[in-house]
């Protein structure tokens, strides 16, 4: 698969550091969010930005219903990308479902992970029995309905919510790359992700982890970041924004990007 | 909002507008309130032969015969249409509904990259820029439609893959043999190369089985291991993975199985090992069953037996450990000596349990080679649930549900080797008595579905097969044939190849690798017009995009020169008002004529002076009205006479005379006034302001005299601790220097990142004082840059310098050295008449006043945390423990959270330490003690010993450097919070002896004491406070004493947690008055 994969999840590799940072976005977005946090990391680092195969940048031809049907399918390509590239050890940020995917691939190879950094982080959306995710599954499928209904007006309703603050060209680049989704793959990701429960191997993680929660996150409760601080095997610490929304790296990267360049010194 | 028809019909053509009227019509017979993608599928499938049926027809996979799909179609589709509500007052033509428009935008894009008509829209585009010029043909319509989730739904309950059908309408039906010379590659250049190439074939479909969920799937790649064989899922959903594997490996699904070892068994003792532990099994009849599984273990002919031992939980919950010692090591015996024909297989729920059974069987993960895997999601358990199964409809070929639509000879025939399908394709000829080797490629579409997948696995055959009559006759016996082959495949040839097996596209268009990639060719192809179609297809948001990446280069422009024409302006208007203002305070002292026959005559000559000295100027005027300083500053203005022509006369003089007149003046002796002033409020940094006088004095009069050659910016840093004093000398600096406070521009660094204190008694005084604004979500470069090039005469506080990120790190050191600051897209800004203040906590070279600090009662640390809070009095009488040994009758007495001084101490300790190890790590140490309070402080320690790396050393050198290059760097003293303290007590010691007598007791709170000596940190005058207790503090005391009536008591001024102070005391942040209880 070599270059193929390189190609296919636009694998891009800047920056002058000694040291390699893994970028990787979350759902409804493809690794332009990144765009604001990079310049902060260019001079240490050489970054790795990569774009989930739901992107809307990538080809949807390549995204098949039957093997994305796991967020171990997704691990599969991030690990694939860094052994093309002969990554040995990296520092991982993930957002939102890619925090999910940092965490399986860190399980499954801990020596590749010196660092994991998770925004807007959640082992499970859905509450459960003594856990409180956020998301009830009713109210996930009325969600799901609407989207199915009427994308478009699903998209413009839902970005300004997931960006919390009010930034409009936050929200603007947000409803683009979101609206960039194929709709079909749009929803299938999200019930893939909604579908997942992490919590029973979150202790598996022997990596150092961060976690970084804003103070006020639509999809993910300060009672999530707790929880994984908690739960995750390795030593891992919270830090709290004292912003809004479930975007940070759009709506105050310069913000995030120091918190980043923190957690990552530690 | 719905688009009227007429608006969605000119954007198609006639074909497909044609599709759209049906469409319209369906929903007006239904009276529905929109036309949706819904109608346009019914008004598709409606039509006897469109686009749509025959590519259904072609992409058809299920066994029943293509009529009674169309029908199910049909009717899937009516009963959406039944769903969606009727509106009573429906119109001649329900307008498009928003998801029909925007799928038609979709396919409007998508047509436009299309390249077969590429130059005719790029014509097109040249007189009529935008992309509503296409018109849509009913292909691209349809595939546009077919995205529609919505529409999938409806495919997917008929029994449809909504992709295939796609895939479908994109190849033409003579695809299948000879899409090579027929259909050239559409792209041209890399990218067909690209996706020719070899390895770049896997990527969208590595080894996916149909039919088989992941987790199934993985669980297989890990049994064909060579060791760390033995999976154990772990996981919430790890139980119903677990079930489901092994009930599709019992129900005879082994395509679950790579390859390599199909055919394995598996036997499940979960329900034996759980009565065995629990103890409703007697160890006998265990042992009985291990020698049992040992024997069909040697006697298993087969690749071998996976165990299931179900849930581990058993093991862990279960109070005899006996019991789960002797399994855990009969299981290690029988795997021992199994000789690679056994596998174990287990599931566990959370990694609690499996610590908990690590820590009992430290070696259990070796002795049963266990490959942990984790699991995240269970469609097994998603699927139960049956509000989610009405939804999952439109995925209905996705899940690995046994499909009632999966033709069941499908599997069996993929799984046929070469060898085996020669054999039965030689035998089917036979059957039909045709030679095996007649025409190929005629392909009959009314050959029901596993022939015709038959047909493709045995091209040759194929061709025999289709020339038959008789149908079912033959069908029967195909089967048959097809069924014996596949048993005799399983069992001789377990090797088949790649291809036949995995990707089930070239399984479906057939072997030949020539066919198979030019096929996938196609539908990269088309995976890529509908790539890029979805680009283009957001021409509303991408033009947004588009236009906000203009703006920065447009507002560069205008930036450029509205930074000219502001100064301007700014000159002038600046003028005009000290002008005007004169003469509004000269009314009252003298009579100044001149107010409209000055400006006229001002404005033309502002744009010639040096604006820096006008406005210090200026400020020196203001200065010269007030009555109370006239006598100071008079023998400054050397020349100036104390009469009232005199000062009329200086305004005007000052607007006339040259530059250089001006500056020299004003340069040379004026301006030590202000610093007297400043002097007088920061009483405690005299040394420090004075350097800075100097300074200033020094680099602005040298400024003056090789003006516009040399740099006029002046860089100072301010190091060492007091944060107040520092801000109130930065806000004089510009109140000096360029005439107004407004004129500072003050950025903390820090202040963002830093957990807020509410209420502190510094909020207030921040935002009133010192316009100290958050930059908001704004990057501090851009904030700092704009306000520059709005204000450019300002003196720019930048607070705790040392955390400055790396774009301000650069910025700043590009601006030190050629006069330009830079902000984040790259844009520059002149800073020539600027002032940058950097403010550290820091000092390189005095780190021992630095450390000196540990030794304060009151550090600034715990000054910086007062609260703003209203103070209340207490009485209580004396308790026994009161003695009169004591000096004086108040004290101050740990506040209700004693936890405040000790992990103050705490922290100190690190810090102090760390000290010793030089600046850089010490500021890392700050920087984390301020942001990370979940981490304990111990590790903390350990961490800066471990990671001292490259950003934190870059940082020292690039402080360094900056340091090197500024004008002056100013050290500054830390206050003196434990003296003043002294002070304050004494005073209000000897007060309240006075006032409520020497047999009373005073018990002031540190919280309290804090605040008080917060205030007088804050406040402009010294002696401020003193009056604060004089005339508030006294008074509530008198008060409080006269009214319990007690001779001995015990007062305690205490802190009203959560109220805050509404009226403050004049020129000091203290309540104006006490509560008393």
């Amino acid at each position: 698969m070599g270059q193929s994969i390189l190609e296919s999840l636009n694998v891009q590799v800047e920056g002058s550091g000694r040291r390699i940072l893994v970028l990787a976005h979350g759902i409804g977005t493809d690794q332009s969010a990144w765009k604001h946090i990079l310049p902060y990391f260019l001079r240490d680092y050489r970054v790795v930005r990569y774009d989930l195969v739901c992107a809307g940048s990538v080809n949807p031809d390549y995204f098949n219903f039957r093997r994305y049907t796991t967020l171990d399918a997704y691990v599969d390509d991030l690990l694939d990308i860094l052994d093309s590239l002969g990554v040995e050890r990296c520092a991982y940020v993930g957002h939102s479902v890619s925090a999910m995917i940092g965490i399986l691939a860190s399980i499954r190879r801990p020596e590749l992970f010196s660092k994991l950094i998770f925004i807007g982080a959640s082992p499970r959306f859905l509450n459960d029995v003594d856990y409180h995710g956020g998301f009830e599954q009713g109210e996930i499928e009325r969600v799901f309905l609407a989207m199915e209904a009427n994308y478009e007006a699903w998209v413009n309703g839902f970005a300004p919510l997931a960006v919390g603050a009010d930034v409009p060209t936050a929200v603007r680049e947000f409803s683009r790359t979101l609206f960039n989704m194929r709709p079909d793959i749009t929803l299938f990701v999200s019930r893939t992700v909604f579908n997942s429960d992490l919590r029973g191997v979150l202790g598996l993680v022997k990596v150092p982890c961060s976690i970084i929660q804003t103070a006020r996150d639509v999809s993910v409760p300060m009672s999530v970041a707790t929880y994984l601080k908690n739960h995750l095997g390795g030593r891992s610490t919270v830090h709290l924004l004292d912003i809004e929304g479930h975007l940070p790296h759009l709506s105050n990267p310069d913000l995030l990007a120091e918190v980043l360049r923190r957690a990552l010194a530690r | 909002m719905p688009t009227p028809v007429s608006t969605a019909r000119q954007c198609l053509t006639e074909e497909a507008a044609r599709a759209l009227d049906g469409a319209v019509s369906v929903a007006k017979r239904r009276s529905h309130a929109q036309t949706t993608t819904l109608h346009v599928l019914s008004a598709l499938i409606a039509l006897p032969s469109s686009i749509l049926r025959e590519a259904c027809s072609r992409a058809r996979r299920s066994a029943y015969s293509p009529r009674l799909q169309f029908r199910a179609l049909e009717l899937s589709a009516g009963v959406s249409l039944d769903r969606l509500p009727s509106s009573k007052g429906a119109s001649d033509e329900p307008p498009i509904s928003n998801s029909l428009m925007t799928a038609i935008k979709r396919s409007q894009a998508n047509q436009r990259r299309h390249p077969e008509t590429f130059h005719l829209y790029q014509q097109l585009n040249s007189c009529q820029p935008s992309i509503s010029a296409v018109k849509v043909e009913l292909k691209h319509f349809v595939l546009s439609i077919l995205d529609d989730p919505i529409v999938s739904r409806v495919f997917g309950e008929a029994g449809f893959w909504s992709t295939d059908i796609k895939f479908a309408i994109l190849n033409p039906p003579t695809i299948s043999r000879f899409a090579k010379t027929r259909c050239p590659p559409l792209f041209s250049g890399n990218f067909s190369e690209l996706e020719l190439n070899k390895r770049g074939f896997n990527f969208p479909f590595p080894g996916v089985v149909e039919n088989v969920d992941e987790n199934s799937r993985r669980v297989g790649q890990i049994l064909v291991k060579e060791n760390l064989r033995n999976p154990l899922l772990i996981g919430v959903c790890a139980n119903d993975a677990l079930k489901n594997f092994v009930e599709s490996l019992q129900r005879g699904k082994i395509e679950v199985l790579p390859k390599e070892i199909y055919g394995l068994s598996v036997i499940s003792i979960e329900k034996e090992i759980s009565e065995f532990i629990n103890g409703g099994l007697s160890e006998d009849r265990m042992r009985l069953k291990f020698i049992e599984l040992r024997d069909m273990v040697a006697k298993c002919e087969g690749p071998g037996i996976i165990l299931n031992y179900g849930d581990l939980r058993v093991f862990v919950d279960v109070e005899s450990v006996d019991a789960v010692n002797l399994m855990v090591s009969e299981l290690k015996r029988l795997l021992n000596n199994s000789g690679g024909k056994l596998w174990l297989i287990g599931a566990v729920a959370d990694d609690n349990s499996y610590k908990k059974l690590l820590a009992r069987f430290s070696s259990i993960e070796t002795d049963w080679d266990l490959h942990l895997l984790p699991i995240t999601s269970s469609i097994e358990g998603l699927s139960s649930r049956s509000s989610l199964m009405g939804s999952f409809i439109p995925f209905g070929g996705f899940f690995p549900l046994p499909s009632e639509y999966e033709p069941p000879s499908t599997s069996q025939s993929s799984t046929l080797c070469n060898l085996c399908k020669e054999k039965y394709a030689q035998e089917v000829s036979v059957l039909k008595g045709g030679p095996t080797d007649s025409v190929v490629g005629q392909q009959s579409e009314n050959l029901s579905s596993w022939l015709q997948i038959a047909e493709r696995d045995l091209s040759k055959s194929s061709g025999a097969v289709e020339a038959i009559d008789d149908k079912t006759v033959l069908d029967a016996k195909v089967t048959g044939l097809q069924r014996k082959w596949s048993d005799i495949c399983q069992h001789l040839h377990r090797t088949r190849s790649f291809q036949e097996e995995n990707s089930p596209r070239s399984q479906f268009l057939g072997d030949q690798p020539s066919q198979v990639v030019s096929v996938l060719k196609e539908s990269t192809r088309a995976g890529s017009l509908l790539d890029e179609g979805r680009i283009t297809n957001l021409s509303p948001c991408n033009s947004l995009d588009l236009q906000n990446k203009l703006k920065p280069v447009a507002s560069d422009i205008d930036a450029n020169a509205k930074a000219e024409l502001q100064v301007q302006g700014w000159k002038i208007h600046q003028l005009e008002m000290n002008v005007l203002q004169n003469p509004s305070r000269a009314q009252h002292n003298w009579s100044l004529p001149v107010d409209c026959t000055l400006s006229p005559s001002v404005t033309p000559v502002t744009t010639d002076l040096g604006l820096g000295t006008l406005y210090a100027c200026a400020g020196e005027e203001r200065r010269n009205f007030n009555p109370k300083e006239h006598y100071d500053c008079t023998p400054y203005f050397s020349g100036s006479s104390r009469t009232s022509e005199n000062t009329s006369h200086q305004v005007a003089q000052s607007s006339y005379c040259s530059y250089g007149q001006l500056e020299k003046r004003i340069d040379g002796k004026d301006l030590e006034y202000p610093w007297k002033v400043l002097a007088e409020n920061v009483y405690w940094q005299i040394e420090a302001i004075r350097t800075i006088s100097q300074t200033v004095s020094r680099c602005r009069t040298g400024n003056g005299s090789s003006r516009g050659s040399d740099k006029r910016n002046v860089w100072f840093s301010f190091l060492g601790p007091d944060k107040v004093g520092k801000r109130k000398i930065a806000a004089a600096l510009a109140e000096t220097i360029f005439g107004r406070k407004g004129h500072l521009l003050s950025v903390d660094v820090e202040s963002q990142f830093e957990i807020r204190v509410c209420n502190s008694i510094f909020d207030h005084q921040d935002s009133e004082y010192y316009g100290l604004k958050k930059c908001g979500r704004k990057m501090v470069v851009d904030y700092i840059a704009e306000e520059l090039s709005r204000r450019p005469h300002s003196v720019v506080l930048i607070e705790n310098i040392e955390r400055a990120d790396f774009l301000v790190q650069n910025s700043l050191s590009q601006a030190i050295k050629i006069g330009k600051f830079r902000d984040s897209h790259g844009r520059e800004i002149g800073i020539n008449n600027a002032v940058f203040v950097l403010t550290s906590r820091f000092l390189k070279a005095h780190d021992d006043l630095f450390s000196g600090k540990v030794s304060y009662e009151f550090s600034e640390e715990i000054i910086s945390d007062a609260k703003n809070f209203q103070m209340q009095i207490l009485v209580g009488s004396t308790s026994g423990s009161y003695s009169r040994n004591r000096t004086g009758n108040v004290l101050v007495t740990p506040s209700k959270v004693t936890a405040i001084p000790c992990s103050v101490n705490k922290r100190k300790l690190v810090n102090n330490e760390s000290t010793k190890a030089g600046m850089p790590k010490r500021m890392c140490e700050m920087s984390r003690s301020n942001l990370d309070l979940n981490l304990p402080i111990e590790e903390m320690e350990q961490d800066s010993d471990i990671d001292k790396c490259d950003s934190e050393s870059n940082y020292e050198v690039w402080l360094e450097e900056l340091l090197g290059h500024v004008d002056e760097n100013v050290v500054f003293k830390p206050f003196d919070f434990d003296s003043l303290a002294q002070k304050i007590l004494n005073v209000i010691n000897f007060g309240f002896q006075k006032v409520v007598g020497p047999d009373n007791f005073l018990e002031i709170d540190r919280e309290v004491m804090v605040q008080i000596l917060a205030a007088a940190w804050l406040t402009g005058r010294e002696k401020a406070v003193e009056d604060w207790i004089e005339q508030v503090l006294f008074s509530s005391l008198m008060e409080a004493h006269q009214r319990c009536h007690v001779t001995d008591s015990v007062m305690k001024l205490v802190a009203c947690e959560g109220l805050v102070v509404e009226e403050q005391f004049s020129g000091v942040c203290l309540p104006t008055r006490i509560i008393l209880n």
